[in-house]
C-alpha cells in the first residue's frame, strides 16, 4: 500500500490519551535527590554573598550548592550554544531577575522548596538594561567580555570583544539600497515593536542525570539531545561515549527545550553528591528561562510610480536577554529574510543581537520570522494605503516568484509563493462585496504573507533495522512533542520498503541507540532526518536484497525477508541495518554582503486571511474568520499537517493579543498561566487550514517542513483587518482592545488619558 | 507547596472553633480554587486547613424558605447552583451569570462561601448576588449575624470576617418583577478575570426605572454599589441618553484602579459603555422568554 499522503493519526496517540506514554516528569530512581532553584531577585549585580546556613540547617536538606561548589568541579562552567556565556549557576554576577543562584537539593521536594526560602543574598545593585534599542549604547555592560562557541565559525570574529552589548551584528547588502532610496519616487518609513513573550510548554522543564562509573545518564525534556551529550562533554572534558541522552515524549517543546536547559545544572549537581539528581520547574519558573525575542524593526522603502519595489532598509534589534542562548542564530538566519517574500533590487539588511538584563531570548516556533513579518506585512499595507494601492494588488505586483534571486542572492525554487498568496486570496473571497458592519460594529479584512528559510547546514543521521522475521525499526533522534515526527518516518520507512507505518517500530532519542541529528528545531526535522531515513531504509533494502544474493536467491525473486533471513542463517536469525547521514550542499554567505548562491535548502511559506469585526466604542475586537495557507510540498499526512497548521495559527494567536510578559523593574510581574494568559478554548476564531500541495523536489518524497508556517502571517493580517474595518494602525504587539481604542480615540482627536 | 496539617470537622460549629482569630496561617478551605492558587503562588502557606467537606450536608442545601426568599447553603457548589431549577425559575440573570463564571472544572468544586468570603474583586458571583438584595448569614463561635452582601467587602481582598467566622449562607428576595443583568469585559483572553463587571437590577414602571441597584467589581478595588448613577436612573427613561448620562455618572464616579487587565481610563470608558449594555439586557432578556 502506498504510505505516502495516508491520513492516518499520530502512532503516539493512543499511549498519550490513555495514559501510559512516558515523559521525563513520571521519572524516579533510587536515592535520587530533588533540587530546587534559589534565584536572583535583582536585575543586575554583583553577588557580595549568598548566606545558605540556614538552609542547610533544616532537617532533610542533603546539601546546598552555590556557583562557586561547580567552579570546583568544572572550571569554566559556563555554557550556551552560540556564545559560552551562561554559568551553570550564576558566578560573581547576576544578570536577570530568576537566575539560578543556589539549588538546594533534598529527598524530599517540599523540604527543598522549604529551605531555599531560607537562603538569603547580598548584591551590590547595577544599573540595568531592559530596553533593545537602549541597549545598543555601551553605557550599561551585561557581559564585560563576548565569549562566541566557536561551534559557529562566522562567530569566530567576535571572540574577547568588551566595551558592547552587541552580541551580533549581521548585514546583508544587495545593489544599492540607498542609491535607490534616493530615486525612489516615493519613500516610505515605519517603526514596528514586538514584546518578550514565552513558550510555555504545558510540561515545564524538567530533567534528571544518573551518575554512573565514569559516565553519567541525563533523562531529559530536551529538543536537541545530540547537543546535549556534546556539550557536557564538553563541560566535563569527556569523550562523548561517557555521556548518554534519553528523551522520552515531549509535553510541547517550540524552541524552548533547545540546546541546553537543566541539563548541565542536574548534571554537575549528580557528580557533585554522586547521586540522581532531578530539576522539575514549577510553571511559574518558565518566565526565568527562555522567551522569545522583543524586537525594534525599523523598515524603509522605496517604491516607484508603478507600484513597485525598488529598495527596502530592515534594521532589527533583537531583545537577547541575559545570555545569548541561540539568539545570535536568531538574528542571523532570520534577519536574512527581514525583507519579505518581496521581489528587491536593492535591499539591505542589518540585524543586532543585544544582550540585555532580562530572561534570555531564544528560538520560539518560527525562530524569530514572526516578528519580521508582523513588521514587514503591517509595513506592506500601510505602503498600499499611503499609494491608494488594494493592498492584494500590490502585493501580487511584487511578490517574489521561483527563478527570481532572493535577497540574500539565492535563487528561489520550490517556494509556492504566489500559490500561497492566491490561495488566501480566494477563500477570502477578496473580489466579492464585502459586509463593512454599521453603527458601532465595523468589520475589515487584511492578508499577509511571509517567507523563512530553514536553517542551515545541519545533519541528520537515521537507522532502519530489519528483524530476523522482517519486521523493521527505526532510530531517530528527533524529539517527537507532537508534531508527529514519529508518524511521518514511518511512513517513509514504510512507502521504501513496502509496509504499513503502523508496523514500523520507533526508536527515538537515546544517544547511546540513536545516530546523531542536530536538534528539533526550526521545521528541519522532516526534511533532513525524513531525507537520512529514507537513505536508511534504501539501504536497508540493498542491503537485503545483497543478503538474498548470498543466501543463492535468484535476483528479482519475491521471497519475503523472513525468508531470505532464514535461507542465509538457516533459522530465524540475524539482522540488516540500513543507515545514512544527510547534509544538504549550503554556500555560506559572504560576511560582508551576505550573498550566497545556496542560502538553504528550502523555503517555507505561510500565509493568513483575517476579517475581524470591531466595537468601535470599546475597541473589543472579534476574529470573524482566520485563514492559514502554507506551502506544505508534498504532504506526507495532511491530517496531521492541517493540524499543525492550525496549531500554529493560534500560537501566535496568543502571542498577537493576549501574552506579553509585564516587567517592573525587571521583575516579571505577571509570571503564571493566570495573569499571562494564552489562548483558551473561547479565543479560537472560526479557522480554516489550507495545505498548498506542490513539490519539495529536494525533501523526502517531495515534503517539506511546516511546523511554523502557520505563524507568519496572523499577526499582521490581523492589523491589517483592524486598519481596514476602522481606519487605525497598531505598530506593536499584543494588539488589545485597549490599543485600538486609543488609536480611535487618537484618530477622532479625543486622547483617553495615560492612568 | 510546602507540607501542612488538614483537619476535616463533622460540623460547623466544630470548624469554627479549629479557627483562630490571631492565627491567619490557619483557614478553611471549601472548594479550593482560589487558596489552592495562593499556596501554589507561595503568597499563602497555611500551617493547617480546615477542610470543611465534612460538615452538616444542609450547608450545602439550596431551597426556598417560607417567606418566598431563595436561601443558599455556602457549601453548595457553583455547578449546583447553576442547575438548580428553583435558581434558575426565579433568577434566571443568576444561573446565566454561572454559565460564564470561569469554567465547569472550577464550577464543580468552588462553592458560594469562599467565592464571597474570598474577597477578589475580580470574581462575578458578589456583583450578581449584591444586585439582586443578598443577604449573607455570618457564623462565629458566640453569634450568628445577617449583613447585606454589600457591606461584607471592607478593600482589595478585605472583607469584614472576623479569622474565625464564616459564612454559612446567602439569602435573596424573590425578584418580583425586577429585570436585572450582569456583563463582564475581558480584556486578554476570555477565560480570564474580567477587567470589568457590571451588574443592575431595577423595577420598570410606565416605562421609566424605579429603585435602580448599580454594581461594579473588578475595575475597583471591592464590589461597590454607584450611588450617583442609581440616582441618575431613578425615574429615567431607557433610552440611549439617559443610560449615557448614567454612564458618564458612573465613570465619574467609580474609583477605577489601573493594574494588568487595563488602564484606569480605558475601563472608565468600557463603565460608560457598559452601564448602558447591561440595562438593556436586562430589558431584553426580561422580555425574551426564560
Amino acid at each position: 500500500m502506498n504510505q505516502i499522503g495516508r491520513e492516518i493519526p499520530r502512532l503516539e496517540v493512543r499511549a498519550k490519551v490513555t495514559g501510559r506514554a512516558d515523559y521525563t516528569h513520571n521519572f524516579r530512581l533510587p536515592g535520587m535527590l530533588y533540587g530546587k532553584v534559589f534565584r536572583s531577585t535583582v536585575p543586575h549585580g554583583r553577588i557580595l554573598e549568598i548566606d545558605t546556613e540556614a538552609a542547610r540547617a533544616l532537617a532533610g536538606v542533603h546539601r546546598v550548592i552555590t556557583g562557586e561548589d561547580i567552579r570546583k568541579l568544572i572550571p569554566e562552567p559556563y555554557y550556551g550554544p552560540a556564545f559560552h556565556d551562561q554559568p551553570i549557576l550564576a558566578l560573581d554576577k547576576v544578570r536577570h531577575v530568576g537566575e539560578p543562584v543556589a539549588v538546594v537539593l533534598a529527598s524530599d521536594p517540599h523540604i527543598a522548596e522549604q529551605a531555599v526560602q531560607l537562603i538569603s543574598a547580598d548584591y551590590e545593585e547595577l544599573p540595568a538594561v531592559y530596553d533593545e534599542v537602549a541597549a545598543m549604547a555601551p553605557d550599561i555592560l551585561v557581559h564585560d567580555v563576548l565569549r562566541p562557541a566557536g561551534t559557529f565559525v562566522d562567530l569566530k570574529h567576535l571572540k574577547g570583544r568588551g566595551g558592547t552589548n552587541v552580541a551580533l551584528d549581521y548585514h546583508l547588502r544587495r545593489g544599492d539600497a540607498d542609491a535607490a532610496l534616493a530615486r525612489a519616487d516615493h519613500v516610505i518609513e515605519h517603526i514596528f515593536k514586538t514584546q518578550q513573550c514565552l513558550h510555555l510548554a504545558l510540561e515545564p522543564f524538567v530533567s534528571l542525570a544518573e551518575p554512573g562509573d565514569q559516565r553519567l545518564t541525563i533523562y531529559t525534556a530536551n529538543q536537541s539531545p545530540s547537543f546535549v551529550r556534546i556539550e557536557i562533554a564538553r563541560l566535563f572534558g569527556w569523550p562523548e561515549n561517557r555521556v548518554r541522552v534519553k528523551v522520552p515524549y515531549l509535553g510541547g517543546g517550540f524552541g524552548g527545550k533547545l540546546y541546553i536547559k537543566l541539563e548541565a545544572l542536574v548534571a554537575a549537581l549528580a557528580m557533585i553528591v554522586r547521586r540522581p539528581v532531578k530539576i522539575a520547574l514549577t510553571m511559574e519558573e518558565q518566565f526565568y528561562m527562555i522567551t522569545k525575542h522583543a524586537t525594534t524593526f525599523r523598515i524603509k522603502s522605496g517604491v516607484g510610480k508603478d507600484g513597485r519595489l525598488v529598495a527596502r532598509t530592515c534594521e532589527v534589534y533583537w531583545n537577547g536577554g541575559a545570555y545569548a542562548d541561540i539568539g545570535p542564530r536568531v538574528a542571523q538566519k532570520s534577519g536574512f529574510t527581514a525583507a519579505g517574500p518581496y521581489d528587491i533590487d536593492n535591499v539591505s539588511v542589518d540585524s543586532y543581537e543585544i544582550y540585555t538584563n532580562r530572561t534570555p531570548a531564544g528560538a520560539l516556533r518560527g525562530f524569530g520570522v514572526p516578528q519580521l513579518v508582523w513588521a514587514y506585512e503591517s509595513h506592506t499595507d500601510l505602503i498600499a494605503h499611503q499609494l491608494g494601492i488594494d493592498p492584494v494588488e500590490f502585493r501580487r505586483k511584487n511578490l517574489l516568484r521561483d527563478g527570481r534571486p532572493h535577497a540574500s542572492g539565492t535563487v528561489l525554487n520550490d517556494a509556492a509563493i504566489p500559490e500561497v498568496f492566491d490561495a488566501v486570496v480566494a477563500r477570502m473571497g477578496w473580489d466579492k462585496p464585502f459586509d463593512r458592519g454599521s453603527g458601532t460594529l465595523r468589520r475589515g479584512r487584511g492578508v499577509a504573507i511571509g517567507l523563512k528559510a530553514v536553517i542551515s547546514p545541519t545533519t541528520s543521521v537515521a537507522i532502519v533495522n530489519i528483524s530476523a522475521d522482517g519486521s523493521t525499526t527505526l532510530y531517530t533522534g528527533t524529539v517527537d512533542m507532537g508534531q508527529g515526527s514519529d508518524t511521518a518516518y514511518a511512513l517513509i520507512v514504510g512507502e521504501v520498503l513496502g509496509l504499513n507505518a503502523e508496523e514500523v517500530r520507533v526508536v527515538h532519542s537515546d544517544t547511546d541507540v540513536t545516530p546523531y541529528d542536530m536538534g528539533t528545531l526550526g521545521s528541519r526535522s522532516l526534511y533532513h532526518m525524513g531525507n537520512a531515513m529514507r537513505l536508511a531504509a534504501e539501504d536497508a533494502r540493498a542491503k537485503l536484497r545483497a543478503l538474498a544474493t548470498e543466501a543463492g536467491l535468484p535476483e528479482g525473486t519475491n521471497y519475503p525477508p523472513s525468508e531470505i533471513f532464514k535461507k542465509r542463517y538457516g533459522m530465524q536469525a540475524g539482522n540488516v541495518i540500513g543507515t545514512a547521514s544527510f547534509v544538504p550542499s549550503y554556500t555560506p554567505p559572504d560576511p560582508q554582503t551576505g550573498q550566497s548562491d545556496n542560502v538553504t535548502p528550502f523555503w517555507m511559506v505561510g500565509g493568513s486571511g483575517v476579517e475581524v469585526e470591531v466595537d468601535t466604542e470599546t475597541g473589543r475586537f472579534r476574529i470573524v474568520r482566520l485563514i492559514n495557507a502554507v506551502d506544505c510540498g508534498k504532504p506526507l499526512n495532511p491530517g496531521v499537517a492541517r493540524t499543525q497548521v492550525s496549531g500554529a495559527a493560534i500560537m501566535q494567536l496568543g502571542f498577537t493579543l493576549s501574552e506579553v510578559m509585564v516587567l517592573d523593574g525587571g521583575q516579571v510581574t505577571n509570571a503564571s498561566l493566570a495573569d499571562y494568559k494564552i489562548p483558551g478554548i473561547g479565543d479560537i476564531p472560526s479557522m480554516e487550514a489550507e495545505l498548498v500541495a506542490g513539490e519539495q523536489h529536494s525533501g523526502p518524497f517531495g515534503a517539506k517542513g511546516i511546523g511554523e508556517s502557520g505563524t507568519f502571517g496572523v499577526s499582521p493580517a490581523i492589523a491589517n483587518a483592524i486598519h481596514d474595518a476602522v481606519g487605525v494602525r497598531i505598530m506593536e504587539l499584543p494588539i488589545t482592545a485597549e490599543a485600538v481604542l486609543r488609536a480611535l480615540r487618537a484618530k477622532d482627536g479625543h486622547p483617553l488619558d495615560d492612568e | 507547596m510546602i507540607p501542612f496539617e488538614m483537619v476535616e470537622p463533622r460540623s460547623l460549629d466544630e470548624a469554627i472553633a479549629m479557627l483562630d482569630p490571631q492565627e491567619p496561617t490557619i483557614r478553611a478551605i471549601a472548594g479550593g480554587t482560589a487558596l489552592m492558587l495562593m499556596m501554589k503562588a507561595g503568597v499563602f502557606q497555611p500551617t493547617r486547613l480546615i477542610c470543611l467537606h465534612k460538615i452538616e450536608p444542609e450547608h450545602g442545601h439550596i431551597g426556598v424558605t417560607g417567606k418566598g426568599d431563595l436561601r443558599i447553603g455556602a457549601m453548595a457548589t457553583l455547578t449546583e447552583v447553576e442547575k438548580d431549577s428553583n435558581v434558575a425559575a426565579r433568577l434566571p440573570v443568576l444561573t446565566r451569570a454561572l454559565l460564564t463564571l470561569s469554567n465547569p472544572r472550577v464550577r464543580n468544586v468552588a462553592c458560594v462561601g469562599g467565592a464571597l468570603a474570598h474577597g477578589d474583586p475580580h470574581m462575578d458571583l458578589p456583583p450578581v448576588l449584591v444586585a439582586l438584595g443578598a443577604r449573607i448569614t455570618i457564623k462565629g463561635p458566640a453569634q450568628t449575624r445577617e449583613l447585606p452582601l454589600e457591606e461584607l467587602y471592607a478593600g482589595y481582598y478585605e472583607t469584614v470576617l472576623e479569622k474565625n467566622e464564616l459564612i454559612s449562607a446567602v439569602t435573596l428576595p424573590a425578584l418580583d418583577g425586577r429585570k436585572a443583568a450582569y456583563m463582564k469585559v475581558t480584556s486578554r483572553s476570555a477565560d480570564d478575570w474580567p477587567a470589568l463587571g457590571v451588574a443592575v437590577s431595577f423595577t420598570l414602571k410606565d416605562g421609566a426605572i424605579r429603585d435602580p441597584i448599580v454594581v461594579v467589581s473588578a475595575a475597583t478595588e471591592k464590589v461597590t454599589r454607584l450611588a450617583n448613577a442609581e440616582k441618575m436612573l431613578q425615574g429615567a427613561a431607557t433610552d440611549d441618553t439617559a443610560l449615557t448620562r448614567a454612564g458618564n455618572a458612573a465613570a465619574e464616579e467609580a474609583s477605577i484602579l489601573t493594574d494588568a487587565h487595563g488602564s484606569a481610563a480605558y475601563k472608565r470608558e468600557l463603565l460608560r459603555v457598559y452601564l448602558r449594555r447591561a440595562v438593556r439586557r436586562a430589558l431584553d432578556e426580561s422580555a425574551a422568554p426564560q
